[in-house]
């Protein structure tokens, strides 16, 4: 069972259209996986159809003449404009990504964007990163690590969400499944480690991790090529 | 899956009337979707459009704009009406997500860049069902590629380079279609063919 899930504002905003290209990709790959999460976007899609169009007009039989501010005229216009489009191509999906003989079923809105993902690149012992082509350049990425990884100790500044799509993983406070959604803010430092399974995450930063222990001068040049192109 | 039958439950919840042009609505859905029928596609429209207008007005504050969301969320509607699913929601929710859609690619196409993501990538409600692999394609998760590895040596030379690619070498489909200069489907019909002999002799030796 998924135990960690976005908040109800973070699935509002997800909802509304109202969060950034990065965090609607993992909240989005998130309630592809959690149906409850399913359930109240749901419901909240239904809410805010209700405030947004439904109150507006209540009857579907007027003909299309003088409505406030769209004439005859223009509707006609937009009618011909519409019967006489072209369907656009519909986004390609791709489930499978490889890595080390491993393969992972993406999730689907992740699958849709299977295009976006980009090479992977081995950072420090069995950790790996793969960038998703998705709001800022960087902060966006897909985080393999083998059994027994350690990511070295870190500080975020700013806010970071991850989620795993398929393995477990832990850090001091918690131990994470398929699924579960970790939304970090500001300064919160923390060890993600895997011991006897391997994981496959998605994460999105707002700002560059900072690492603080003893590793980190060593990791600290490359913690801009760690997390950025 | 499971999750309609409390979905519809909950339109219980909504007023006769509601209900009715609900009801209507879906079948004008239908007909579009069935028939092109343009005067179904007009009845929505004239039904949709001012709703619609006025999302984008609150939204955008701007009239240019707004009617930009219209034509382009009910371009939409025409063109996709057959993926409307009467069982997980109402047709105006449905076109509302459209909307919704339209709308986070409208505010962002201002800064544009060339490769910028679009709403259809990161809400994919307007995905055809069968645009991605079918099941027979997934060998089991825990499967390893060491697996594979042993066997595979035994596959036709054509299979055996298109799953050394995707496997091994990691390569998404339509770059192993374009760099063996194979159409994609042949491409997909190999590593399924591929992947089925792979399963009958992993289950053989196991
Ligand atoms: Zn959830």
């Amino acid at each position: 069972m998924i135990k960690s899930h976005p908040s109800e504002a973070i699935l509002y905003q997800y909802a509304a259209g109202d969060l950034g290209a990065s965090m609607t990709l993992v909240v989005g790959t998130h309630i592809d996986m959690c149906p409850v999460c399913q359930q109240t976007v749901g419901e909240i899609e239904e809410d805010l159809c209700r405030q947004h169009l439904d109150t507006v007009v209540e009857t579907l039989t007027v003909p299309s003449s003088d409505h406030e501010g769209i004439s005859k005229a223009h509707c006609d216009k937009m009618l011909e404009e519409i019967f006489s489009s072209e369907a656009k191509p519909p986004v390609k999906a791709e489930e499978l990504i490889c890595l080390e003989g491993r393969r992972f079923i993406l999730p689907r809105t992740l699958a849709h964007n299977r295009s976006r993902i980009g090479d992977w690149t081995n950072m420090v012992g069995k950790l790996w990163r793969a960038p998703v082509n998705v709001g800022p350049k960087g902060h966006t990425n897909l985080i393999y690590m083998a059994p027994g990884t350690q990511v070295p100790e870190h500080t975020h500044k700013g806010q970071e969400a991850t989620l795993v799509v398929d393995g477990v993983f832990n850090d001091e406070k918690d131990i994470y499944y398929n699924g579960d959604f970790i939304l970090l803010d500001g300064e919160r430092t923390h060890t993600p480690q895997t011991t006897d399974h391997d994981c496959l995450t998605l994460a999105t930063l707002d700002a560059p991790l900072h690492f603080t222990s003893g590793i980190s001068r060593l990791l600290n040049p490359f913690s801009s090529l760690f997390f950025r192109t | 899956m499971q999750v309609m039958s409390e979905r519809t439950s909950q339109r219980g919840v909504m007023k006769a009337s509601q209900q009715d042009t609900a009801d209507k609505a879906a079948e004008l859905l239908a007909k579009v979707a069935e028939s092109r029928s343009r005067a179904a596609f007009s009845e929505l429209f004239s039904h949709f459009a001012p709703k619609l207008q006025a999302y984008g007005t609150r939204q955008f504050g701007n009239e240019q704009t707004a009617m930009d969301l219209v034509q382009e969320t009910m371009t939409n509607v025409w063109h996709k009406a057959h993926l409307f699913k009467p069982d997980r929601g109402s047709p105006s929710t449905w076109i509302f997500t459209i909307a919704r859609n339209i709308r986070f690619d409208l505010l962002r196409k201002n800064k544009k860049r060339k490769d910028d993501i679009s709403a259809d990538e990161l809400w994919p409600i307007l995905a055809e069902k069968n645009d991605s692999l079918d099941d027979g394609y997934a060998l089991d998760n825990d499967v390893l590629m060491q697996e594979i590895a042993h066997y595979y040596g035994q596959l036709p030379n054509a299979q055996r380079v298109v799953v050394e690619k995707i496997y091994i070498e990691g390569k998404s489909q339509q770059e192993v279609s374009d760099s063996l200069g194979i159409p994609l489907g042949t491409v997909k019909s190999r590593t399924r063919l591929a992947l089925k002999k792979l399963k009958e002799l992993i289950v053989e030796h196991d």
